[in-house]
Formats: C-alpha cells, sequence, structure tokens
C-alpha cells in the first residue's frame, strides 16, 4: 500500500525542519501543508530539497482542518492507498509511525487512531477536556476512542470518503471521530507518544468550548 | 405632533436611505437592492409619523399594543437577516477554502513538473 504522510503546520520555524528531519528515515512520500505561516517556515522547508517531499502552501491561514483536507486531497490525487496525519509542532515521535503502518499493511481497518500515552507530561486541563470530549463523543456518536483530540491518525482512502470533514479549525479531529462512529468506521487504535514543546500552542480552552458547540452541532447534522 | 423617539426614528431612516443611495452609486449594490430598501424604509418611515396605521394589525394579530408589534416585527426582521448574513458567509467561506486549496494543489503540481523535468534533462 502507497501511504503518504500529512503534515499541516503553521508558524513552526523552529520545529518543521526536525519534523521533516525526524519522518525523512521512514522514505515514505512526505506532504506538508503550510497554513498561512507568516514566519517563513516554508522557506526553511524548500531549503531541504528532500526529493519525497512535497509543500502545499495555503496563502491565506485557513485552519488545521482546512490544511489537513489539502494534504489528503493531495495526497489521494497522486496515488496514495493511505495517509498518516501528523502535527507539525513536533509533538509526535515519528518512530510510532510504523504501528500505523502495519496496521495499515494488515488491511483489516479503515483507519487508525493514535492515542497519546497520558502517562505523563500531558497539561491536566487538556487531559480533562480530552476524557470529558471522549466521553461525549462516546454518548453522542457511539464511538469509543481513548483519545479522541490526538492530530497522529491514519486513513485509507475508503476512509477519507466516508468521513471527510467540513471542519476548517481544530474541530477536525472531533469531527473525524463523530463520523467514524455515524459510519461504523472499522478502526483501531495505537498508543503514542506525545512531547508538548509549547504550552501557549494548539487547542485553548475558547477552541474547546467551541468544539463542544460543534459537537452538539453534528449529532444534528451527521 | 411628532414627539422626540419619532424625529429619531426619521433621522435614522433617512440616513439609511442616504447610505443605501450612496452605496447604489459607488456600485456597491444593485438596482433591485436600491429599490428593495427604498421600499422598506419608506414603510417604515410612513409608519414613524403615523404609527395608528398599526393599530389595526395588531388587533388582527391579537398583540394588545403597537408598540409590541413593532418590536415582534423588528426580532422577526432581524432573525432573518443574521440567519441570511450566516449562510452567505459560510458559503463565501467555503468558496474561498476551495480556491486556495486548488491554488495550493495547482502551485505544488508546476513545481514538481519543472523537478521532474529537470531531473530528465540530467
Amino acid at each position: 500500500m502507497n501511504i503518504f504522510i500529512v503534515v499541516p503546520f503553521r508558524n513552526e520555524k523552529k520545529h518543521i525542519v526536525d519534523v521533516v528531519k525526524g519522518l525523512s528515515k521512514y522514505k515514505l512520500p512526505i506532504v506538508l501543508v503550510d497554513d498561512g505561516s507568516t514566519d517563513k517556515s516554508g522557506l526553511k522547508i524548500e531549503g531541504l530539497r528532500l526529493k519525497n517531499l512535497t509543500l502545499l502552501t495555503h496563502k491565506v491561514n485557513l485552519g488545521k482542518g482546512a490544511a489537513m483536507k489539502t494534504g489528503a486531497e493531495y495526497a489521494f490525487a497522486n496515488g496514495a492507498g493511505a495517509i498518516i496525519f501528523m502535527d507539525g509542532d513536533n509533538q509526535h515521535d515519528p518512530s510510532d509511525l510504523p504501528k500505523f503502518t502495519k496496521e495499515l499493511e494488515k488491511g483489516n481497518v479503515e483507519a487508525v487512531f493514535g492515542a497519546r500515552n497520558f502517562a505523563g507530561g500531558v497539561p491536566l486541563i487538556r487531559l480533562l477536556g480530552n476524557k470529558f470530549a471522549s466521553f461525549i463523543i462516546r454518548v453522542l456518536f457511539g464511538i469509543k476512542v481513548s483519545d479522541v483530540l490526538c492530530g497522529f491518525k491514519a486513513l485509507t482512502g475508503k476512509a477519507y470518503k466516508k468521513i471527510k470533514w467540513e471542519s476548517t479549525g481544530y474541530g477536525v479531529e472531533t469531527e473525524m471521530i463523530a463520523r467514524a462512529g455515524k459510519t461504523k468506521l472499522k478502526f483501531s487504535e495505537v498508543t503514542v507518544r506525545a512531547i508538548y514543546h509549547d504550552k501557549v500552542k494548539g487547542v485553548t480552552i475558547l477552541d474547546a468550548i467551541g468544539i463542544m458547540g460543534e459537537i452538539v452541532k453534528w449529532w444534528f447534522t451527521i | 405632533m411628532i414627539i422626540g423617539l419619532q424625529i429619531i426614528a426619521l433621522i435614522f431612516a433617512f440616513s439609511m436611505i442616504y447610505f443605501v443611495v450612496l452605496h447604489y452609486k459607488r456600485g456597491e449594490i444593485g438596482k433591485g437592492e436600491v429599490a428593495a430598501w427604498m421600499v422598506m424604509w419608506t414603510v417604515a418611515i410612513v409608519i414613524i409619523i403615523f404609527p395608528e396605521i398599526l393599530r389595526r394589525f395588531a388587533s388582527t394579530f391579537l398583540v394588545t399594543r403597537v408598540f409590541d408589534l413593532m418590536t415582534i416585527g423588528g426580532f422577526i426582521l432581524v432573525i432573518s437577516m443574521v440567519t441570511s448574513a450566516y449562510i452567505r458567509t459560510k458559503k463565501l467561506e467555503k468558496k474561498l477554502e476551495d480556491l486556495i486549496r486548488k491554488e495550493a494543489m495547482r502551485d505544488a503540481n508546476y513545481k514538481n513538473q519543472i523537478t521532474n523535468n529537470k531531473q530528465k534533462h540530467k
């Protein structure tokens, strides 16, 4: 199976080169989506000149969900059988990639969801928010996923068609799981490591409140 | 006799007509929209000057006071306008998203083509 790695990012000048270097060891095509960065992160990528690397640039910031969709559309249009999403802030450990490829190669599942190991280093507010979101999703959409907000996940082309999301922002992770529940998607979970480099980036409390509102909206619309 | 509140409402209505004409002259709105807004504000002016007109409508809808009828009418108008603006914004957002996505993919394909051509020539 032809597997592509899709990494959406915005203003990740500090980490994006390390992310790419970490991924390049695995010889998989990498699709980076620069979602309207203003810190010239894209230029750093162009300077790397790697063979299997494609950089897609949103001229205007659209949000994580939109960037993931752009990456997915590009990958599937260019021969990908499956894609693995990773965050561009170096939060995910590339050494977890074989767990995803192994699950996808088995062919039993349409999606593989990463579940962060919450043993240490995760801010308490994020941990509580995550557990609450998982509980709500389980009640409303009938799907039990340990870590609904984890951005490290894999989808086959079939799964992408089934759960193609509308969210343009951080609500994308939750919407994907909600749609997976509604469409009875076959999935498995793998444990991944998460390293928090930047506490001010990512989902804020305001984003979390917005996501909660969206969950209710999806309950009616999906 | 026209009271203070009516004067304020009339100034507001005439200002709105001025803005409608201004936006039309700038080419920002079409003839149909100008006509619709003009009719709406003219009706508003007539109601402001002769509020008694509404009394008959109020009793038809079993509303005791004219003011209550105007409040209900205002709510309906505002809600419908907000809904319409929300739908339009969502459509615009979607169009913008599609446009930026297509552009990003086109640029990447173009760059890949150039790189492939360079490699072939080598």
